[in-house]
């Protein structure tokens, strides 16, 4: 795959913990809004009113799982962050000394550990991704997390936080080793200003894997293809059909949902139900076609997640918001500040809404 | 203490084992905690596959042969039955046909005949042969099959038509089957760095096609699904998404 095209962007200040533990409300993070004009400044709860009645807010309804556990084995203790569950004892896992230190373990195919306790197999190392591993387990590690699991961290963390603070007010369907961080600001009191106006809301189902920041091995040119469970209800299908012939503006509530949803339009172009895993790679030169906005945060230069950015709304825009979001201290990683890309511009002067003549 | 202990461990028969997506598979199943048949025409690097295979008490039979030939599949027949069930069947084996790829108008009916004979008799011959094993596990077939099984390209008619003839078989098997328990599914596991994807471009550079490797993802979501839900399905490992399709 040819990344020549994807954006080299500007890093900002991470944050190291959650809003919450910097005496802000969870809907108070800021929000930057990208449009066709620019990038304007505003707060999240902003939100009420820079959406219109008739648009729609498509939501992850995944659940973060305590999915870092501890681990043993030839190389000593270390920890087993599991990302993506294929079956009841079969993952896709990360093997880490700990959360600041990712590796690699020297573990292969065929070697035994243990996971919280439970006997596991490392079957094969992932294709194209060789510090994730199959892993084949004797028990249900599901039970196992539910008693010795802890959230996924990484070293910019500045410690442990409960795993409350992964949660999103859509979670609904246990599944996730990392958040689907885009849906954290949302809060009832805002859902309910957002449903007040007119703004509806739909699930999707994604669940994310591990993303491993600062291992960077997601470079330029070696984009591994990384399939995730997804699930696009026929009802959620629908409701974009009405919102889309009623004029509305359809959001997608992080790149996961983007991920969701391409992974079910069908060869008419139109979004079908659909439930399965998904492979699908976004980036330039697959355009993306579902939604007309994008609300996500700020992310390192994961290549997967720039590279879906840059598909939406083209390198030069996504470089110029990432400049200025780094030089006017918006916060990067999950426990950040907040990024609302629009395809045309906000207000109602859109095109989009003429009456056609 | 050990996996043996409880329910007994699922046995799958892999032919054209000895390299490719075969020798690929096996070492999967067998970190998996499949017991292991293995087929390949010639011994050398079956057993070198064999002795390969890493994972927890690695149990394997090797049973070199060709597979048109009755007393391969009956050597293999034996190998299964001693292991007591039969949880998979990977029919893997496939002739490419005479190389370079000739057009159909020039292709010999002699060796569309043996192809076909690879690709399609013999898989048809090892499901009737192993039925009763089959039915007794509740066992699934798995075709592999390829997109020149749809294409119509040049050059591939021979092997293409074969491919599309076990797709149909595999299709019939799953609706004459279902009721037995036994399912049927079609991979096209897609363009993969392999012998025969080289023997189809001979002297071309064919580094760009990923590793067989690279469809272990898709093997592990697919002996993950429901077997009867899938079963009379043709999936593609290699697409953008994989889906049972609701019933």
């Amino acid at each position: 795959m040819n990344d020549a095209s994807l954006p080299a962007v500007r890093i900002g200040a991470g944050a190291d913990r959650p809003p919450e533990e910097r005496e802000i409300a969870r809907d108070h993070v800021r929000l930057l809004l990208s449009d066709l004009l620019g990038e304007t400044h505003a707060r999240f709860d902003h939100l009420a009113g820079i959406l219109r009645s008739g648009d729609l807010l498509v939501v992850n309804e995944s659940e973060t799982l305590p999915a870092s556990l501890p681990a043993s084995g030839e190389p000593g203790e270390f920890v087993v962050n599991l990302s993506t569950p294929y079956g009841p004892n079969l993952w896709v896992a990360e093997p880490r000394w700990d959360a600041a230190h990712p590796g690699p373990l020297p573990v292969g195919a065929g070697d035994l550990v243990r996971v919280g306790g439970v006997r596991c197999t490392i079957v094969s190392e992932f294709p194209g991704i060789p510090r994730l591993v199959f892993l084949r387990s004797e028990e249900d590690l599901r039970e196992v997390m539910r008693s010795q699991g802890q959230p996924i961290r990484y070293g910019y963390a500045a410690r442990a936080f409960p795993l409350s603070a992964y949660q999103t007010a859509f979670a609904r369907v246990p599944g996730s080793a990392e958040m689907p961080s885009a849906g954290r600001p949302f809060t009832g009191r805002l859902l309910d200003r957002l449903a007040r106006g007119g703004v509806r809301v739909a699930p999707v189902v994604l669940h994310a894997g591990v993303s491993s920041l600062e291992v960077g091995d997601s470079g330029p040119g070696s984009v591994p293809v990384f399939p995730e469970p997804f699930e696009v209800p026929a009802a959620t299908a629908n409701t974009i059909g009405d919102t889309r012939a009623s004029g509305g503006r359809v959001i997608a509530v992080g790149t996961t949902v983007v991920r969701a949803l391409e992974s079910a339009v069908d060869s008419c172009g139109e979004i079908r139900e659909a439930r399965g895993f998904t492979r699908l790679y976004l980036n330039p030169g697959r355009p993306i076609r579902s939604v007309d906005g994008l609300l996500t945060g700020f992310h390192d230069a994961r290549s997967t997640h720039l590279a879906l950015l840059a598909s939406f709304f083209g390198s030069e825009r996504v470089e110029r918001a990432y400049e200025v979001a780094a030089r006017t201290g918006y916060l990067w990683h999950e426990f950040g500040d907040s990024h609302l890309i629009l395809r045309g511009s906000a207000g109602p002067a859109d095109e989009r809404d003429s009456p056609a003549s | 203490m050990t996996a043996d202990d409880r329910a007994p461990r699922p046995v799958a028969l892999i032919t054209g084992a000895s390299r490719g997506l075969g020798a690929t598979l096996a070492r999967f199943l067998a970190a998996e905690g499949y017991r292991l048949v293995l087929n390949a025409r010639g011994p050398g690097g079956l057993d070198a596959v064999a002795r390969g295979l890493v994972g927890p008490n690695v149990i394997v039979r090797t049973v070199p042969g060709d597979v048109r030939d009755p007393s391969t599949r009956d050597s293999l027949s034996e190998a299964v039955r001693e292991l007591g069930r039969l949880d998979l069947l990977v029919n893997n084996a496939s002739d490419l046909g005479p190389t370079p790829l000739p057009p159909l108008t020039e292709c010999a009916p002699d060796a569309l005949a043996s192809v076909l004979e690879v690709n399609v008799l013999a898989p048809l011959a090892l499901v009737q042969g192993l039925l009763p094993i089959l039915k007794s596990s509740r066992g699934e077939v798995i075709n592999i099959s390829s997109d020149a099984a749809v294409g119509g390209y040049p050059g591939w008619g021979a092997y293409g038509s074969s491919k599309a003839a076990l797709d149909l078989i595999s299709l019939t098997l799953a609706h004459e089957l279902a009721d037995a328990g036994v399912s049927v599914v079609s991979v096209d596991p897609g363009d993969m760095r392999t012998a025969m994807h080289q023997a189809a471009y001979p002297g071309e550079d064919i580094s760009d096609r990923p590793l067989p490797e690279a469809t272990l993802p898709f093997w592990a979501w697919l002996l993950n699904q429901d077997s009867a839900r899938a079963s009379g399905h043709r999936f593609r490992a290699q697409a953008e998404r994989w889906e049972v399709p609701a019933q």
